[in-house]
């Protein structure tokens, strides 16, 4: 993939969102007056992200343009990426699910899954681990942290 | 100061600290020459775990952490040839023809020796050194800190970015997403889009888990299909190959001080980091050495220079953010997160206000020395067995080990969103070549900008020339000039070079 074009998009989104910044007043709620002023510093880092977005958006153009060769960090390689949706995936049911089921019975699926996504197949050992793993965290932090980790709700 | 070293020694020599750096030192270990994992990932995960200890314990802990886990990587630089950081790089060629050589347990016993002995110099030169800066860095009032600050932020982010326009861009963020939530000065909200969960902004631990910690998972499993590597020890039947005797130590040793020396100077400058230092080390060692062609090919100095310079830095880097909370590198950052969130405010006062602390973290810092020697002489053949552990066992703990992390921070599901937003906005970053580490320097570093920059506006009223009143004002603003100057020469130089393009293996 090339990364000037995403380099244009983003400094281009990056630039809007610092324009919102500079001109919108109702992005402050409530709170006293100050010498500084609430919005003083974020002005200030919203000016020079446009400068700095810019930078980068007008170099990638000129890049773009000129069809000019990519150069080692430009192209970003996107093989295995499934893998990556997939991960994410995992992760969002991971949270989704937790405050349900619980944390001890949610742990060992997720943990199996990543196992299988990252290629393992020697079950016995991965299924003890994606066990004993979560016992020994959900132990651990009650006893020694006093962390209560989520349990089943249901 | 002596006084205050001996109760620095008397308050870690107590159970707890001691099991805390060897634990530290056992778990930096095991992630640092796990290739994949890094001692960021391993100071991340178990910082969640600290919060509930005495900042002694918690703090010195970490700290055992970092510093084994920079001495991890050279395990698997040296037997596998993958530098688990560019800082390892060096260490692989010269270690890695070493193992090819079947002088591998030559090679990790100078890196070892080299990483103790480089760390312990920077030590004490942070001890020694550490507490009169800060007092001279006490004189600073509210304007010389903005200076301080804004120095700290140009040279941070315009010499650890891909580009200078993208580290100063990745700071911008890092500031903006700290000034979401209410304002402690004034109690305004900022950026919460009437969202009640933002009032008190974005959590600190998962946020660093999700950019600094995930991102790494999620590279790996991209690169899932990529083979796994073997380590494995490799015997010659000369049992001098498989050890670094004493003589042999003695005649590296001039090479160890001096590159230890560099190690401590590049580490106290804010933004260089340990790969620079190895490389400047690693260059003097060899155009002094008297055998410069062994370099690159197995040399035993190239490897004391590179890891001496390299685990210099450790120490050293803490200088700027003890005495001026100037975070000099991703792990400097990370670790002043740990302070902050332990009760200590790293900066000129926390000699004085947590004097005993501060002088037993020292303390542990020298301990944990002796231990990493201890322990990683011991436990070789145990590190390369967990270290040669498949990937499908290491990163689903990881996983579970981040979230886990995560809800412990405020024991809120809502912080495991974040670690999510944030892993995926971490990815990205690297993506476009935006730099992480930056981006939390400038999430840290922003409210105390913003506290100083209102204490200064206070004091000036409306004459503003008297920003420029104070001599520190210019002297900052003079080296922020020159550091973003030297760093756009040297970012011309190196583009100039072709870089070899590799991908990691996991």
């Amino acid at each position: 993939m090339d990364r000037r074009k995403i380099d244009v998009v983003l400094s281009t989104f990056l630039i809007i969102a610092s324009v919102i910044i500079l001109i919108n007043d109702n992005l402050v709620e409530g709170g006293a007056e100050s010498d500084l002023g609430i919005m003083f510093l974020p002005r200030v880092v919203a000016g020079f992200m446009i400068i700095f977005a810019a930078t980068i958006a007008i170099q990638s153009f000129s890049k773009l343009s000129k069809g000019a060769e990519l150069e080692g960090p430009e192209l970003i390689i996107t093989n295995g990426n499934s893998g990556i949706f997939i991960y994410i995936g995992i992760f969002v049911a991971y949270w989704l699910a937790v405050p349900h089921l619980g944390f001890m019975v949610t742990t060992p699926f997720v943990m199996l899954g990543v196992a299988v996504l990252l290629g393992g197949r020697n079950w016995i050992p991965l299924i003890a681990m994606s066990v004993i793993t979560p016992v020994l965290i959900y132990y651990g932090s009650k006893e020694f942290l006093r962390v209560y980790l989520p349990t089943w709700t249901l | 100061m002596f006084d205050n070293i001996l109760s620095g020694f008397s308050a870690i020599l107590a159970v707890g600290p001691i099991l805390g750096i060897i634990a530290g030192v056992f778990i930096g270990i095991i992630f640092g020459a796990i290739p994949g994992i890094s001692c960021i990932m391993a100071i991340a995960i178990i910082l969640p775990m600290t919060f509930y200890v005495d900042p002694i314990i918690g703090i010195t802990m970490l700290l055992a952490v970092y510093k084994a886990g920079i001495y991890g990587g050279s395990i698997s630089a040296i037997l596998i040839n993958t530098p688990g950081a560019a800082a390892s790089f060096l260490t692989a060629q010269d270690g890695h023809a070493l193992t090819k050589a079947g002088k591998a347990g030559k090679a990790l016993d100078i890196s070892l020796f080299s990483s103790v002995s480089g760390e312990m110099l920077a030590t004490l030169v942070l001890i020694l050194v550490a507490a009169p800066i800060s007092a001279i860095s006490l004189q600073a009032g509210p304007i010389e800190k903005v200076f301080l600050l804004l120095f700290a932020f140009t040279v941070i982010g315009s010499m650890a970015g891909e580009s200078i326009p993208r580290g100063l861009l990745s700071c911008c963020l890092g500031m903006l997403f700290a000034m979401v939530g209410m304002d402690s000065i004034t109690g305004s909200s900022r950026f919460t889009f009437g969202i009640t969960e933002l009032m008190g902004g974005f959590t600190f631990t998962p946020m660093l888990i999700g950019i600094l910690v995930m991102p790494e998972v999620i590279n790996v499993i991209r690169r899932r299909k990529v083979p796994h590597h073997e380590l494995a020890i490799t015997h010659s039947p000369n049992p001098a190959d498989n050890r670094i005797s004493f003589k042999e130590f003695k005649q590296v040793f001039r090479t160890i001080l001096k590159s230890s020396g560099i190690g401590t100077f590049v580490g106290a400058l804010p933004g260089l980091g340990s790969s620079t230092a190895a490389f400047i080390a690693y260059g003097e060692a060899k155009r002094t050495s008297k055998k410069p062609d062994e370099y690159g090919k197995g040399s035993v100095e190239g490897i004391a220079a590179a890891e001496s310079a390299n685990n210099a830095v450790c120490g050293s880097s803490m200088i700027p953010m003890l005495t001026l909370s100037i975070p000099g590198d991703d792990v400097a950052a990370l670790l002043m997160g740990a302070f902050l969130i332990h009760g200590l405010t790293p900066g000129p006062m926390i000699f004085f206000e947590h004097t005993e602390t501060i002088y037993a973290i020292f303390a542990g810092f020298l301990i944990t020395d002796l231990f990493l020697l201890v322990i990683a002489r011991a436990g070789f053949k145990f590190f390369v067995k967990i270290a040669s552990l498949r990937r499908y066992y290491i990163f689903p703990c990881v996983t579970a080990f981040a979230f886990t992390g995560a809800f412990t921070a405020g024991q809120n599901m809502n912080d495991i969103l974040v670690l999510i937003v944030f892993t995926v906005m971490g990815y990205g970053m690297r993506m476009v070549g935006l730099n992480p580490a930056v981006f939390i320097i400038g999430f840290i570093l922003t409210p105390f900008l913003e506290q100083n920059l209102d204490q200064a506006f206070a004091i000036v009223g409306t004459e503003y020339h008297l920003f420029f009143a104070s001599p520190f004002s210019w002297v900052f603003i003079v080296l922020s000039a020159f550091f973003v100057f030297s760093s756009m020469r040297m970012k011309r130089k190196a583009s100039k070079v072709p870089a070899p393009v590799q991908e990691k293996s996991a």
